[in-house]
């Protein structure tokens, strides 16, 4: 059975898989800088076929392990700090978005909106007031005081993406289980819960990566080296003057691995959380 | 019905008294502080009018005098951002969804690629813009280098010149995937047969795309235009990790300027300042997503 | 006293009046269903029983108890949903205990008093073998049972069904409404119930209100609704094919119709000089002949719209357009 390809659509597949290959080429090239020693890319180049006896791993070790560049605290701390605002967020955000979708109240709608305006407003709006608070509270320059920052933040838009996933859960099944004599928490944990599952990981996944690749409160509220988290000690492998190239690419690729790997074993959850910002279901 | 609105309140408890005490307090704080005057602690106009006026291009929202090139001022220099990033990225994804969904064998797979841009650091993001513009191992150097011209096979991002596009073109590869994949999932919303008629009418694939498409998307194309202008007028992380805003406030934008007023100058007044007036700035913008998502 | 009372219930939604001043008796032990077409407020008014509504006015007093305010869950009410509600993340038997489980210091139950109840009811509708399957897996049937199984576990004072039929096919309908009524009269359960099924109303209730437009508009047995309806909607909305209307003017001493006249009703004043009047005959009560017959009115019939033969109607038919035959009157 002979089928008639048009021309122009395999134009366009062509077209459009080249534009993938040259979206991948960054990190490609950076991954290939990270393996060879950076006097070997500056003079030889890496937009080439690598040349495997050149590969070497000097760059991770050297990033991970010196007292100088540190990573390796920087990648524990991220850890620490994105879990802890990962989980509390979600949890205080489910509670509320449970709220918001099944009752009415008085201030209902202001109290909304006030969490889209949070999502909305830039970080710089915050951190003073929070740097004199911080400070007094003994909270500045520890963990406490960014990962109760950074669930503040994720609490809002967890909250206004959780109700809107909640709304659409059968009405009838909540009305049921108050029928039955149901507290709201036991309808909560036992029923609205269970049945939310993509969607709170869907949330938390995207809050754990957004806490993950936060910069600027992480620079303003965390001081000492031994708390800073992995995307302050990335910058820090820039030098002011020269740039060693093996040593920060090494460094930006540990940083973006959590992220990435994450990235591709909840691929799914993250299409479809992005992608409800599309449609109007 | 008594014992329900108690239920309600403690629901709410935990979430809202974060949100209070460490987002809503520091606004309205940050709010009353850039009308203070910074020794006295007189209400005082003082705080806007030096930051607008600063004409110290490391300082400067908007420059004096403007030269040919970068630097312009911090503001303007968002403003641009803007003006070159939302276009492109809305036509981009508008163009590069349509042909995924349509044309293209194993789109999801390239979908997915392209919005890795979106996952990982920003400040990582602009370490690869930093990247791909830097003399001898960024690719665009490299490639007109051998087109032999001489201006653009340096590193873009140390030249007032070239600074700021570098991370303009940088932030394009960071957000055309999700462009791309919210435009997609607008685009399966759009039933099937809608495409169908226009093509037994006789439409061509292009015209198909303009008249039928392209209307029904109007709400996700509004998504994509306010994410994206938010982010580049927001942007601090991306910029901060290349040039830092450099050189000489070539490629400054109004996140590091209130950086530099409180954390360098510790002059907190006027870096609250600033805050307020980027969020005044960018307020009609939130005025149109909340709109949005209140539906 | 009445078990449940609801007196004066009103509840707007926005600018509608979905529930206008409604006020109800149901007796201890009754059936009794709510019938109306879509939109009349019927299930409206049974949320408002539950709980899951509250009234803007009214009140609803059930044993005496002025329960108008209270909570779905202190009422003690068993609720069947139009779509069943089932759990679906939970089996069968998860499904059947929630109520029990969910009250269980309440109500100083064990776990093994929990099983048991759940074995009772679930043999009671033939669940027995399904208590470990995923609610998911089952047939609509099955489902719908699990459903009154769950309304019955707690042994609640009153069952509150919406519609719970309207989801089956109708073999199976048929065959669960026989059993639905005679779990019912075993049970002894109060049971207020909403349908837009004239038949299913027909054939289950003890008594039926019949709704439209948010009020009740007539309350009896099946028997008095088909047989002395009181208002024109109640004539037309119960018996399939519908009661045949005609506008008829009403005076002293006969009823002039289009196209014939008839004697006044035994037992029936006119009291004014001329009134209209809405003549109503039930299909099965047309006679047609095909030869003048004394006492009958003469007409055409058109079957379909056509036609068909010169033919005459009985002593009791009046000149009606019926649903298929079409018989003017001479």
């Amino acid at each position: 059975m002979k089928r008639r390809i048009k021309l122009s659509v395999v134009l366009i597949n062509v077209a459009m898989w080249a534009l993938a290959l040259v979206w991948i080429l960054p990190l490609y090239g950076l991954t290939l800088v990270s393996l060879m020693p950076y006097r070997v890319v500056v003079t030889e180049g890496w937009l080439r076929i690598p040349d495997l006896s050149v590969v070497t791993i000097k760059n991770y070790v050297d990033v991970l392990t010196s007292p100088l560049y540190d990573v390796g605290t920087g990648l524990r701390n991220s850890f620490i700090v994105a879990t802890l605002s990962t989980i509390i967020p979600v949890v205080a955000a489910a509670l509320a978005a449970y709220v918001f979708a099944n009752y009415d109240f008085t201030l209902k709608s202001m109290l909304f909106t006030v969490l889209l305006f949070v999502m909305m407003i830039p970080q710089q709006l915050c951190v003073v007031p929070l740097f004199f608070l911080f400070n007094r509270l003994g909270i500045y320059n520890t963990f406490t005081g960014i990962i109760l920052l950074h669930s503040a933040w994720g609490i809002a838009w967890s909250t206004f993406f959780l109700r809107n996933y909640f709304r659409f859960l059968p009405r009838s099944i909540i009305d049921a289980a108050r029928v039955d004599n149901a507290s709201d928490f036991a309808i909560f944990r036992r029923i609205v819960l269970p049945l939310s599952k993509p969607a709170l990981i869907t949330t938390s996944v995207m809050q754990f990566t957004w806490v993950w690749n936060d910069l600027f409160y992480a620079i303003v509220f965390l001081v000492s080296k031994d708390l800073q988290v992995v995307t302050q000690k990335v910058i820090m492998l820039k030098g002011e003057f020269v740039v060693d190239w093996g040593l920060l690419s090494a460094g930006a690729i540990l940083s973006m691995l959590p992220p990435l790997i994450i990235y591709a074993l909840f691929n799914k959850y993250f299409i479809q959380g992005v992608a409800g910002w599309g449609v109007r279901r | 019905m008594r014992r329900t609105r108690k239920q309600i309140f403690y629901f709410l408890l935990p979430a809202f008294s974060l949100v209070t005490v460490f987002v809503i307090y520091p606004i309205v704080y940050s709010v009353i502080l850039s009308f203070l005057d910074k020794s006295t602690g007189a209400f005082t106009l003082d705080n806007y009018i030096r930051i607008l006026t600063d004409t110290n291009p490391l300082k400067a929202l908007v420059v004096r005098n403007w030269g040919p090139t970068p630097p312009w001022g911090a503001l303007i220099h968002n403003v641009i951002w803007v003006a070159i990033h939302v276009p492109v990225t809305v036509f981009g994804s508008l163009l590069i969804a349509y042909l995924l969904k349509y044309h293209v064998k194993g789109g999801n797979l390239i979908k997915t690629i392209m919005y890795v841009g979106m996952v990982i650091p920003p400040a990582v993001g602009g370490l690869i813009a930093m990247f791909m513009f830097y003399e001898r191992i960024g690719v665009f150097p490299i490639i007109f280098g051998w087109l032999g011209v001489e201006s653009l096979s340096k590193t873009w991002v140390l030249y007032r010149e070239t600074a700021l596009w570098a991370l303009i073109l940088g932030s394009i590869w960071v957000w055309m995937g999700f462009g791309i994949v919210v435009v997609s999932a607008g685009l399966e919303a759009i039933p099937r047969s809608h495409i169908e008629a226009a093509k037994v009418f006789g439409a061509s694939s292009w015209k198909t795309f303009w008249k039928v498409v392209v209307p029904q998307l109007k709400p996700v194309i509004t998504v994509v235009m306010v994410m994206t202008a938010l982010w580049d007028m927001k942007i601090f992380d991306f910029v901060w990790a290349s040039s830092k805003g450099g050189p000489l406030g070539a490629s400054n934008v109004m996140a590091i300027i209130m950086y530099d007023y409180f954390i360098r100058d510790l002059n907190y007044n006027a870096a609250s300042a600033v805050a307020v007036l980027l969020t005044l700035f960018i307020s009609p913008i939130i005025y149109i997503a909340i709109k949005r998502m209140r539906e | 006293m009445s078990f449940l009372e609801l007196v004066n219930i009103t509840k707007r939604f926005g600018k509608t009046v979905a529930v206008d001043s409604i006020s109800l008796s149901v007796d201890k032990g009754e059936f009794i269903v709510l019938l109306g077409p879509s939109g009349c407020g019927k299930t409206t008014t049974l949320r408002i029983i539950a709980g899951l509504e509250l009234p803007d006015s009214g009140k609803v007093i059930m044993e005496g108890r002025d329960i108008t305010y209270l909570e779905p869950g202190e009422r003690d009410v068993g609720m069947v949903f139009q779509d069943y509600a089932l759990y679906p993340h939970m089996t069968v038997f998860e499904n059947i205990a929630f109520p029990l489980d969910v009250n269980r210091r309440r109500l100083g139950l064990s776990k093994k008093d929990i099983e048991e109840r759940v074995a009772s009811v679930a043999k009671m509708l033939g669940l027995e073998e399904l208590l470990d399957r995923k609610v998911t897996q089952l047939s609509g049937g099955q489902q719908q049972r699990v459903a009154l199984a769950r309304a019955l576990v707690k042994e609640p004072k009153i069952w509150l069904m919406d519609e719970p039929l309207s989801n089956l096919d109708a073999l199976l309908r048929v065959q669960v409404r026989a059993e639905l009524k005679k779990l019912q009269m075993n049970l002894g359960i109060t049971t207020v119930y909403v349908t837009h099924d004239q038949v299913e109303a027909l054939t289950l209730a003890d008594r039926i209100a019949v709704m439209n437009r948010g009020r009740v508009v007539q309350v009896g047995t099946p028997r008095e609704i088909y047989e002395n309806p009181s208002h024109v909607f109640v004539a037309t909305f119960v018996g399939s094919p519908p009661m045949n209307m005609v506008e008829c003017r009403a005076l002293p001493d006969r009823i002039e119709c289009p196209g014939f006249t008839i004697r006044v009703p035994e037992g029936v004043k006119v009291l004014r000089g001329e009134t209209k009047v809405y003549l109503g005959i039930r299909p099965e009560h047309i006679e047609v002949f095909d030869k003048p017959v004394a006492g009958a009115v003469e007409g055409r019939l058109f079957l379909k719209g056509r036609p068909w033969a010169q033919s005459s109607s009985s002593t009791y038919s009046w000149a009606t357009r019926c649903s298929e035959l079409g018989l003017l009157g001479s």
